[in-house]
């Protein structure tokens, strides 16, 4: 019989230290940045400081001249930045970059890299932060395999595009000899991709909604309307819960994912259903901490001087990348219509709709 | 980071999910063998004195109780699951639901050695049956204006008042109740309250039902006519009820019976959508990923509560969250349902259900407007 707690279940937090030196970096980073801007461009002196910290490389093995990090300090890291609205390619560049090339076995010099997934003709949409690469690492399906190829930047087309955040979002063009020249990876690589992306977008959005409440309740608690704080007022004060409870919901589904990735190395079959719920959990609660926030800070949360619109804007742009929010809801729904009746709490407490003893 | 309302998500661990599986079987054979049908919101609507006993017996009840008590001596995260596994099958758990998830807590915390000896070992077989009073005709949300009174007599206390909302006190044995043991102080409002255990088979106690709206009879008016409660059934402190009923309400809030009400349609529908008897829709996903979530909500808080932590607010987060949800989740299923369209009994007589007790899913246990004043004075609103 069981009664240690410490056998039944084991919390899973980032290292406090990382923590820490993260919170202390960002803050100073927030306190001196420049005011907000409508286009948003690569912070190049901030991405200098990560890489000094080692932080562009939390993740990459240290063999491979990395940090040696995992997901859930990785997700600290992107969420941090996210709440500091730190524009910088953190996971184009680590979490999924880095670990493309290492999982190839090709080379990484440090240089910049972005990421994406070119279309059988060669072509890849809305790649962020792809000008300021020195190159881009394209996952390719070729056939029925899966390819890795590190192009450097001045061997693509780069057509200049903007996200809803203003950022750099551009169409990359490759000449399919470097496509094909990649190497061939293992099909849990390019499967794999697409939820780390997902994940990773997941993380950086919960932070950014994370500073957002704490933007909102700075405002209600500043803010004096009928002669006193309009955080006083119910409504204002079932706004703001809802705002908050949602922002948890979303924490909660996404460290739960993170936990997963990070006990099990990304091999455990549930990770498809657990990257979907924290999609699914987060991509709703912008929704609504979205509308809430611009509500409650009024007319000045809607100018380009105030810090809401540098969270909101990019809140909604990543939430839709690596997959629609109604992408991710079907495939819930196909997950879980196939469990049915009898095996959809199976599927929900493990992932997969098969019952496996520990 | 931003202070979180929420503790740090935990990860179960083997022995955890042993417990899970082990309960998981022997329900499902109990479903199969017919010992219960399947239904929504079982812990307020579905008695089964049989099958809490059997729960008993295999020592599913009592779970955090001390052995010296006759209760299992285990750990609220083994409880959690064990009740997570309960609720998600249907089944039949109102009858020992009140006295399993608050009397027993609260008897171990406030309660003498001799009621601990009297009480505890009966919950923990499935046999003594507990409800709860507090609620009045004129006390609901602001639960310091209880009116029924305590007046101490020779060997005792004398209780006059009535209670509302008590459900199952048609069936129960006992039931504690908050009175006024002295009067209302306007400055102090929640001094002057207290709690006492009631024999429901006691003179001057009159039980009549409250018939919701479905024609079912789960609650119930308790009249206390100047009921004689001796002196050793005060439970804890005369004047520290208010503190002793609010102490333990983060266990009350966030436990999965705020999320897991009506699983037992959200199943049914995933199945039919499977079958094409419902047509496949999104929103099913929605609904899955909320419920997931939840459950990794909900045991971290419980975690925390195992740690000693203090959780009043992720409490109310859960329960404002969880118990919204499971309302949701009737009224998708409704949505996506046509007259006319197929016959699907089952489907039916657990949307039906689910609808009628949908309204108080997010009244019971301090409503979803109350919390948001909770939540709002852990955000520091308030």
């Amino acid at each position: 019989m069981a009664t240690d707690p410490r056998e039944l279940a084991a919390p899973t937090t980032p290292d406090p230290d990382l923590v820490a030196v993260l919170t202390e970096l960002f803050a100073d980073y927030r306190a001196t940045r420049a005011t907000p801007t409508a286009v948003v461009d690569l912070d190049r002196g901030l991405w200098q400081r990560l890489e000094e910290l080692g932080l562009t490389r939390l993740t990459g093995s240290e063999s491979a001249g990395g940090s040696g990090g995992g997901w859930v300090d990785a997700a600290a890291l992107l969420g941090l930045a996210a709440a500091a609205a730190a524009p910088v390619p953190l996971a184009e560049h680590d979490v999924l970059g880095g670990w493309l090339l290492e999982a190839a076995g090709l080379p990484n010099d440090g240089g910049l890299r972005t990421v994406c997934r070119p279309d059988p003709s060669g072509v890849a949409l809305n790649v962020t932060w792809a000008r300021d690469a020195s190159s881009v690492v394209a996952l390719w399906e070729d056939r029925d395999q899966w390819r890795v190829a590190d192009v450097p930047i001045d061997r693509v087309g780069v057509e200049e595009r903007r996200n809803l955040a203003g950022e750099p979002s551009d169409t990359v063009e490759f000449d399919l000899d470097d496509l094909e020249a990649g190497i061939v990876v293992d099909h849990a690589i390019g499967e794999q991709f697409h939820l780390r992306g997902a994940l990773a977008r997941s993380a950086q959005v919960v932070g950014a909604m994370e500073r957002v409440v704490d933007v909102v309740l700075a405002h209600v608690r500043e803010r004096e309307q009928f002669g006193r704080p309009i955080g006083r007022f119910q409504a204002v004060q079932h706004l703001v819960s809802d705002i908050a409870c949602e922002t948890a919901l979303a924490r909660a589904a996404t460290d739960a994912a993170l936990a997963r990735a990070a006990a099990s190395d990304w091999t455990d079959p549930g990770m498809l259903f657990a990257v979907g719920v924290a999609k699914s959990c987060v991509g709703h609660a912008a929704s609504v901490v979205v509308r809430g926030s611009h509500q409650v800070l009024g007319a000045i949360g809607t100018t380009l001087e105030h810090e809401l619109h540098t969270l909101t804007r990019p809140i909604l742009a990543r939430r839709s990348e690596y997959g629609s929010l109604q992408d991710w809801d079907e495939t819930l729904t196909a997950l879980a219509s196939s469990a049915g009746h009898d095996r959809l709490w199976t599927l929900i407490t493990t992932g997969r709709a098969k019952t496996q003893r520990p | 980071m931003s202070a979180r309302l929420v503790p740090p998500g935990a990860r179960e661990l083997p022995a955890l999910t042993e417990l899970r599986l082990e309960v998981r079987a022997f329900l499902a054979q109990q479903v199969a063998a017919g010992a219960f049908v399947p239904h929504v919101d079982t812990w307020l609507t579905r008695w089964n004195r049989d099958f809490t006993r059997e729960l008993g017996r295999r020592g599913w009840l009592g779970m955090v109780v001390p052995t010296e008590y006759g209760g299992q001596g285990r750990t609220y995260l083994e409880r959690f699951v064990v009740t997570e596994e309960l609720l998600v099958v249907g089944a039949p758990v109102a009858a020992h639901w009140i006295a399993e998830r608050q009397i027993g807590p609260s008897l171990l915390r406030y309660g003498t050695e001799e009621q601990k000896q009297a009480f505890l070992p009966g919950i923990s077989r499935g046999e003594v049956v507990f409800g709860i009073g507090m609620s009045e005709p004129d006390s609901g949300s602001d639960l310091a204006s209880v009116r029924t009174r305590a007046e101490r007599v020779d060997g005792g206390w004398r209780l006059t008042g009535t209670k509302v909302w008590t459900s199952g006190a048609h069936e129960a044995d006992a039931f504690f109740a908050l009175a006024r043991s002295a009067p209302l102080d306007p400055a102090h409002r929640h001094e002057g309250m207290s709690q006492f255990i009631v024999d429901l088979r006691a003179p001057g106690v009159t039980i009549r039902p409250i018939i919701s709206m479905g024609g079912d009879h789960h609650f119930n008016e308790v009249h206390l006519d100047g009921v004689l409660i001796p002196g050793d059934r005060v439970l804890g402190e005369i004047g520290e009820g208010w503190s002793q009923v609010t102490s333990e309400l983060a266990h009350e809030r966030s436990g999965p019976e705020r999320v897991l009400s009506t699983f037992q349609l959200l199943a049914a529908a995933a199945q039919a959508m499977d079958d094409g008897r419902l047509p496949t829709d999104p929103g099913l996903g929605r609904h899955v990923a909320r419920v997931a979530a939840l459950h990794h909500m909900s045991f971290a808080v419980s975690t925390a509560l195992e740690n000693h932590e203090d959780a009043d607010t992720a409490a109310a987060v859960v329960k404002v969250l969880g118990t919204t949800g499971e309302g949701d989740i009737a009224d998708y299923v409704d949505t996506l349902t046509a007259t006319g369209w197929a016959l699907d009994e089952e489907l039916d007589t657990l949307l039906h259900a689910a609808i009628l007790q949908r309204p108080g899913f997010t009244l019971r246990g301090g409503t979803n407007e109350i919390l948001r004043g909770v939540i709002a004075r852990g955000l520091g609103m308030r």
